[in-house]
């Protein structure tokens, strides 16, 4: 308990970083955000007008007022204003962004930590022999191609040159949205490519990461009593070693959490996409500055919230740290 | 000779014993080459030790073979071509061939010749960013694991924010404030939000070696801390210093590629990255100009997997035990060829 107080403590503090950064960040820089607005006007818009449109921003009083203000609209959720699609509020269109992305980012989450961890855990199993000497460079190599890269030769290969999946949107348009088979089917349809694309990047960090971990986990005592008492490899292999090194595992899922959110950015860019990287992409051509702030402090949030979540379940998984 | 060897007594016992002997242990010769281990070839004795076992990790020398063939590429590949990178060299999307080796853009500009220029300040901000970020990483990572105490509360505090601060996003907030963000500005930022994992690890290393007695003996012979930093501590660093700016620079190649991409980067800067913003923002995979795109995408993966083979073996040197890993398939053949329990794990 004490541990998780602890961690919960620090996600607080690192999120008024956060917001404080993202607070200065933009106050720091040559010229404000509204300033480009007004020069658009050209020198049309009169004293009153200016001042309104750099309240609008939260400009206006001493540095200190405006903190405080930006404190206060950031815990109501309010994020200002979106330019792009104008008078729709930014934390609704964030929202909505961050819907798909989560659908993306999750499935593709799931399925590469498990199939890279189990990857893993087989290659550090058999290490030295054909799959650990083979797969291993491959996948962690998979790992250093670029996202982009990654979504730009799967959207060539089969969405222009084979036609198997759609050249864009989250599902079909004609269809309504709702729980029936029919709409989630069209959902699924229209992910696989990008949540393929996000997978293939990501499942050889899993793989390293547990492989190097058991690796060295497997001359412990532990695993060599274990094996010494006459246990079979399987309940050696999961119950006493995987156990173990997916503790490590667990706290950089959430770590990458953010990257990964970061990467399915580019990924939304390639499929056309409708996430928060799509809407952020446009926000970032027309400068739209509430939006790109505001998914900065989204992100922050459901990466400090995995965060908690992998705290609880290393509390779980551990019994050390619930004695601690 | 052979009469000396004669004229010994024969004893029975003695004869059994070096007949034991020659069947069970062979000699050390035919054991290095039942296991393939070749003796240390003469001139690496003469490195020190962790970059003797790099320079013999056939991954890592292969990764460091193909970075000198693509610096090479980028720094002499300028000089093979007559175009101006900037400029239009010809008409637009013309296939790769004998005026244009890999064809030209849908600006009539010449893509070997970008592909070059563009290497140049690809691999100059990803490895600076690669390198600032593993040095401020080493000065916090050492400083908190050494001078411990409330230091090491504060700079771990920040550590630890800097990682969960997600990296693409904040770096995009900046990007988009200083607008159309110079290659210069990317590496900027992408080193000063990249050195939380290098503190991290180099953290945790420092504090296992600040009780050991090397440190121990330097302090109480009165040196200056700073000293023992850097003459104690520091040397021991080097691989994960070197792990830690390998990761950085992948993170950085990848995370300037990424930027450049989606519009974020100056788009008349010729990198690796505008080349493929470029490629996409013209639909060139759509109108069927294959190589606008696949040379600069295939540039940044040939670097990736080339720093990840590099990290393999540097993976090796800080963790020995992985290098153990490799051989042990050949010790579980050898034993089994001498028909002893392969019972190894």
């Amino acid at each position: 308990m004490v541990f998780l107080l602890r961690r919960l403590a620090f996600y607080v503090a690192a999120l008024f970083v956060a917001i404080t950064l993202n607070f200065f960040i933009p106050r720091l820089m040559p010229g404000d955000p509204s300033a480009r607005i007004i020069a658009s006007f050209q020198g049309r818009l009169n004293e009153a007008q200016v001042e309104a449109i750099r309240k609008s921003y939260g400009l206006t009083g001493s540095l200190w007022e405006q903190y405080v203000t930006y404190l206060g609209s950031v815990a109501r959720l309010d994020f200002g204003i979106s330019t792009v699609q104008f008078p729709e509020p930014t934390a609704s269109l964030l929202f909505y962004g961050a819907t798909w992305t989560l659908v993306l980012v999750g499935i593709a989450i799931f399925f590469a930590f498990i199939i890279g961890s189990m990857m893993g855990i087989h290659a550090a199993w058999n290490r030295g022999r054909f799959f650990d000497s083979v797969f291993t460079p491959i996948n962690v190599m998979l790992n250093a191609f670029t996202p982009a890269v990654v979504a730009l030769l799967l959207f060539y290969a089969f969405s222009l040159q084979l036609k198997w999946f759609p050249l864009g949107r989250a599902h079909d348009p004609s269809l309504m949205p709702g729980f029936d088979l029919q709409f989630i089917g069209s959902v699924l349809y229209h992910a696989t490519l990008p949540v393929l694309s996000i997978f293939l990047v990501s499942f050889g960090g899993w793989h390293l990461g547990m492989r190097n971990v058991m690796i060295n986990l497997l001359n412990e005592d532990f695993v060599i009593l274990a094996r010494a008492k006459g246990l079979s490899d399987r309940r050696v292999r999961y119950r006493y070693v995987a156990r173990n090194a997916i503790l490590p595992q667990i706290t950089s899922l959430a770590l990458s959490v953010g990257f990964l959110l970061g990467g399915a950015l580019v990924t939304e860019q390639v499929f056309n996409y409708p996430g928060l990287g799509k809407f952020t992409f446009t926000a970032i051509q027309s400068r739209d500055f509430s939006f790109i702030q505001g998914q900065l402090l989204l992100l922050t949030m459901s990466v400090l919230v995995a965060n908690l979540l992998s705290d609880i379940a290393n509390v779980i998984l551990d019994p050390r740290l619930r004695k601690g | 000779m052979s009469d000396i060897i004669q004229a010994k007594p024969f004893s029975l016992t003695e004869a059994l014993d070096r007949e034991a002997m020659a069947s069970m242990a062979p000699s050390q010769a035919e054991l290095m080459e039942e296991l393939r281990v070749k003796p240390k070839p003469g001139w690496t004795s003469r490195l020190p030790p962790s970059l003797a076992a790099f320079v013999t990790n056939p991954k890592g020398m292969a990764g460091v073979v193909i970075l000198l063939a693509l610096v090479l590429f980028s720094v002499f590949g300028p000089m093979m071509s007559d175009y101006n990178p900037n400029r239009r060299a010809g008409k637009p999307h013309v296939a790769p061939g004998y005026e244009h080796v890999l064809g030209t853009t849908r600006m009539g500009k010449d893509v070997f010749t970008q592909l070059a220029y563009g290497g140049r300040i690809s691999l100059t901000v990803g490895f600076g960013a690669g390198i600032a970020a593993a040095l401020i990483g080493l000065a916090i990572g050492i400083s908190a694991g050494y001078f411990g105490g409330r230091v090491d509360d504060v700079l771990t505090f920040f550590v630890n924010v800097i990682l969960v601060l997600p990296g693409l996003p904040l770096i995009i907030v900046i990007a988009t404030l200083v607008e159309q963000a110079s290659p210069l500005v990317i590496g900027v930022v992408l080193a000063l939000t990249g050195w939380g994992w290098p503190a991290r690890t180099i953290r945790t290393q420092t504090l296992t070696l600040r009780t050991r007695e090397f440190v121990l003996s330097a302090e109480l012979m009165g040196e200056r801390k700073w000293r023992i930093v850097l003459k104690e501590i520091f040397p021991n660093m080097l691989s994960f210093f070197v792990g830690g700016l390998v990761l950085g620079t992948i993170a950085a190649i990848l995370a300037e590629a990424a930027l450049e991409f989606i519009g974020l980067g100056d788009p008349n800067a010729v990198t690796w990255g505008t080349m493929l913003f470029w490629a996409q923002s013209n639909m060139a995979l759509q109108s069927g100009a294959w190589w606008e795109i696949w040379p600069p995408a295939f540039a940044i993966m040939v670097t990736g997997a080339a720093l990840v083979l590099v990290n393999f073996a540097v993976d090796e040197i800080t963790n020995p035990q992985l290098k153990a890993g490799r051989k042990i398939s050949l010790i579980r053949k050898f034993l089994k060829r001498r028909g002893r329990s392969a019972d190894v794990f």
